[in-house]
């Protein structure tokens, strides 16, 4: 169930514009290395992907952007 | 046999206790609760284009008084609200008796924006003068990027005056504690509201709730495409959960712990490989 909830978030996200900025992964107390690749990995994606956009964006400069 | 005689036999033979319905007012339709005491009011039941969710009027009324029996007018969303509320153990499906209208005011509804009215076949006067709002949510995900998406949600979530319109009016916001009054989550008494939580949190929430009747968006005094985000939701939910709300009594899969699924965890790297 809990994939699948995630897989809902993620596809919400998707729609709002914050694609790829939730990940899911199962990794075991005893699986050390599989820990710290993964969060490897994904801290390389999020760097490659920039700052989160509701952080740089003030609401003010969206709105009057979109205006 | 016309509404009228219909509810007016409910409400003598003793089938409900009072009937929610429509009365004209000032040229205007408004909510209106026809009893056994004030049978002279009948007259004044009209239908109309005017929508209100009456379940949620039934629903409080039920919270005060649970033995008491309901009638209703429902075009099919109402039925659907009802099908999910019934769901929900908000209210009895023996407390409640539907008086069945058409979907919307014939002829074929100037309104008619509903998603289960499956536009394409539904008549030849649908075809010709087509349906508004009616916008597919994989043509916003199609036509726009990311970023394009993002800017334009953010902007239509500024316009957001934090009136509560769209939970006060919908027909399956029925917690006691509402997660948008926290006030760790959303701050009050500052506008414009926490954005885009204070809607993510909305659209999460309407997750195998959403019936569809998009009242929200009509309720809406800063025009936010409510209905569009919200039927994205249910698209999800729909092709996900394989679940769609108030078609039956079926109970949502958020209320389910541990099933076991074939989905598989997305690979961390598509997204980026995929772009380039």
């Amino acid at each position: 169930m809990t994939i699948k909830r995630i897989t809902f978030l993620q596809e919400l996200l998707k729609f709002i514009g914050l694609e790829g900025r939730l990940h899911l992964e199962w990794i075991s107390s005893a699986e050390a290395q599989k820990y710290v690749q993964v969060v490897t990995d994904f801290t390389d994606k999020i760097r490659k992907m920039g700052p989160n956009p509701l952080k740089i964006e003030k609401i003010d400069d969206v709105v009057k952007g979109a205006i | 046999m016309t509404i009228i005689n219909q509810v007016e036999q409910l409400i003598t033979q003793n089938k409900v206790d009072i009937f929610l319905g429509y009365k004209a007012l000032d040229g205007h339709l408004i909510p209106h609760g026809f009893t056994r005491d004030n049978l002279d009011e009948l007259k004044d039941l009209q239908i109309g284009e005017n929508r209100y969710s009456l379940e949620k009027i039934a629903t409080h009324l039920t919270e005060k008084h649970p033995d008491i029996k309901i009638g209703i007018i429902a075009r099919d969303c109402n039925q659907r609200a009802l099908n999910l509320l019934y769901t929900w153990n908000q209210l009895n499906p023996e407390r409640i008796e539907t008086v069945n209208v058409n979907c919307c005011p014939s002829p074929l509804k100037p309104h008619g924006d509903c998603s289960y009215l499956e536009p394409k076949q539904s008549g030849a006067f649908k075809k010709e003068h087509g349906i508004d709002f009616n916008i597919d949510p994989d043509s916003l995900t199609e036509s726009y990027n990311n970023n394009e998406r993002f800017s334009r949600w953010m902007y239509e979530f500024g316009k957001c005056i934090k009136c509560y319109g769209c939970r006060n009016i919908c027909p399956v916001c029925f917690c006691t504690e509402c997660s948008l009054e926290h006030s760790s989550l959303i701050e009050p008494g500052t506008l414009p509201a926490d954005i885009p939580i204070f809607h993510l949190v909305r659209a999460t929430h309407m997750a195998g709730r959403c019936i569809d009747c998009g009242l929200c968006e009509d309720a809406c005094p800063s025009h936010i495409p409510l209905r569009l985000l919200y039927r994205e939701v249910n698209e999800i939910v729909s092709s996900v959960f394989d679940y769609r709300p108030g078609d039956g009594m079926e109970k949502s899969p958020f209320t389910i712990i541990g099933d076991k699924v074939v989905l598989e965890p997305k690979p961390m790297d598509a997204i980026i490989q995929g772009k380039k």
